[in-house]
């Protein structure tokens, strides 16, 4: 009796001791966040905030060249295209975001040394980021591609603002030569 | 520092009677093979050697993407209708073929950025349909 008391115990404090382990690591956070939160990153800054690809989706100028060939069904599909666009646009941009925003909730606080403020700041423009992104989704749904040029300027603002927060806490995954390139061409660029 | 001196050249001498982004694309997009995605260019090759001619021709292959990308849809018909007069092509069958196998979804560069690539199809439909009213105008426009 006394022996199976004694196994249970053993067995119950390895149990706990694996289940500690996991949730550990869990809370410090893995290399998949990290991978996680650089390719969000990545996608963010390279593919879908750069001024000039946002400023071609939802360009107005596109528009009144349709308008000028006066063809109701060359129109309507420009308008039907530039949709479609823009909310893959904004899906995108709102899934990249979310995918930072775990980051920034699980594991961020053990890499970066983010004071509370800036924490509760980035907290609050995730969550302006999100609303902004849905509502931007609800807009072009309704009434197209061109129907919210504020919600859409504030959410590229906002975003931009959240990646350079999001840079600085994966600085340290930036090889020493690649800081040392760039601000070798900064000083060329001084010059 | 190879591949920079080659991309050069390129565009000294075999861009240069290409100016129009879309021409540079086509063009480039030839010279790819579509079985390896690696591009030739004998004359580049035996001024540099053929990793670096591929790679100088990847970087003006992106470098033309990205112009594309970035011009309006009024300069991207122009492109269109300019690239559609050089081939001799009927303006009818030109349209008609371009609309049906979309040669252009195989003309980007590997690795493009998917929404620029998916945008830039899109203007290249949107572009189509403006030339194919053009062929077929509306009763309405014939007499605005």
């Amino acid at each position: 009796m006394i022996q199976l008391i004694l196994s249970l115990l053993i067995g119950s404090l390895l149990l706990l001791s694996v289940a500690s382990f996991v949730f550990r690591r869990r809370a410090e956070g893995s290399s998949v966040d990290l991978v996680e939160a650089r390719q969000a990153l990545n996608a963010l800054q390279g593919g879908l905030l750069p001024a000039e690809l946002v400023a071609r989706i939802f360009d107005r100028t596109d528009l009144e060249y349709v308008n000028m060939q006066r063809s109701p069904e060359v129109r309507e599909l420009f308008l039907e295209e530039r949709k479609r666009i823009a909310l893959v646009w904004v899906g995108r941009v709102r899934k990249q975001i979310t995918r930072l925003k775990s980051f920034h909730l699980g594991s961020a606080r053990f890499y970066a040394g983010l004071d509370l403020r800036t924490e509760l700041s980035l907290a609050l423009d995730f969550a302006r980021l999100l609303f902004a992104c849905r509502m931007l989704e609800v807009f072009v749904q309704l009434r197209g591609p061109y129907a919210a040029p504020r919600i859409l300027g504030a959410t590229a603002a906002t975003a931009a603002k959240v990646c350079s927060v999001s840079q600085e806490s994966l600085a340290f995954l930036t090889p020493v030569y690649a800081v040392r390139a760039v601000n070798g061409s900064a000083r060329h660029a001084d010059f | 520092m190879d591949v920079l001196q080659a991309a050069d050249d390129l565009r000294r001498r075999s861009l240069a009677s290409y100016t129009r982004p879309l021409d540079r694309l086509i063009y480039l997009a030839s010279m790819r093979d579509y079985n390896t995605g690696l591009y030739y260019h004998d004359g580049l090759a035996s001024r540099y050697s053929a990793e670096v001619a591929c790679e100088a021709m990847a970087d003006c292959h992106r470098e033309a993407f990205r112009q594309l990308v970035g011009n309006s849809l009024e300069e991207l018909v122009q492109q269109l209708e300019a690239y559609m007069a050089s081939t001799h092509t009927s303006p009818a069958d030109f349209v008609t073929a371009w609309k049906g196998l979309e040669p252009y979804r195989v003309a980007i560069p590997v690795e493009s950025d998917p929404l620029a690539a998916q945008l830039l199809f899109s203007s290249f439909r949107i572009a189509l349909a403006i030339l194919e009213s053009r062929l077929h105008p509306q009763p309405a426009e014939l007499t605005a």
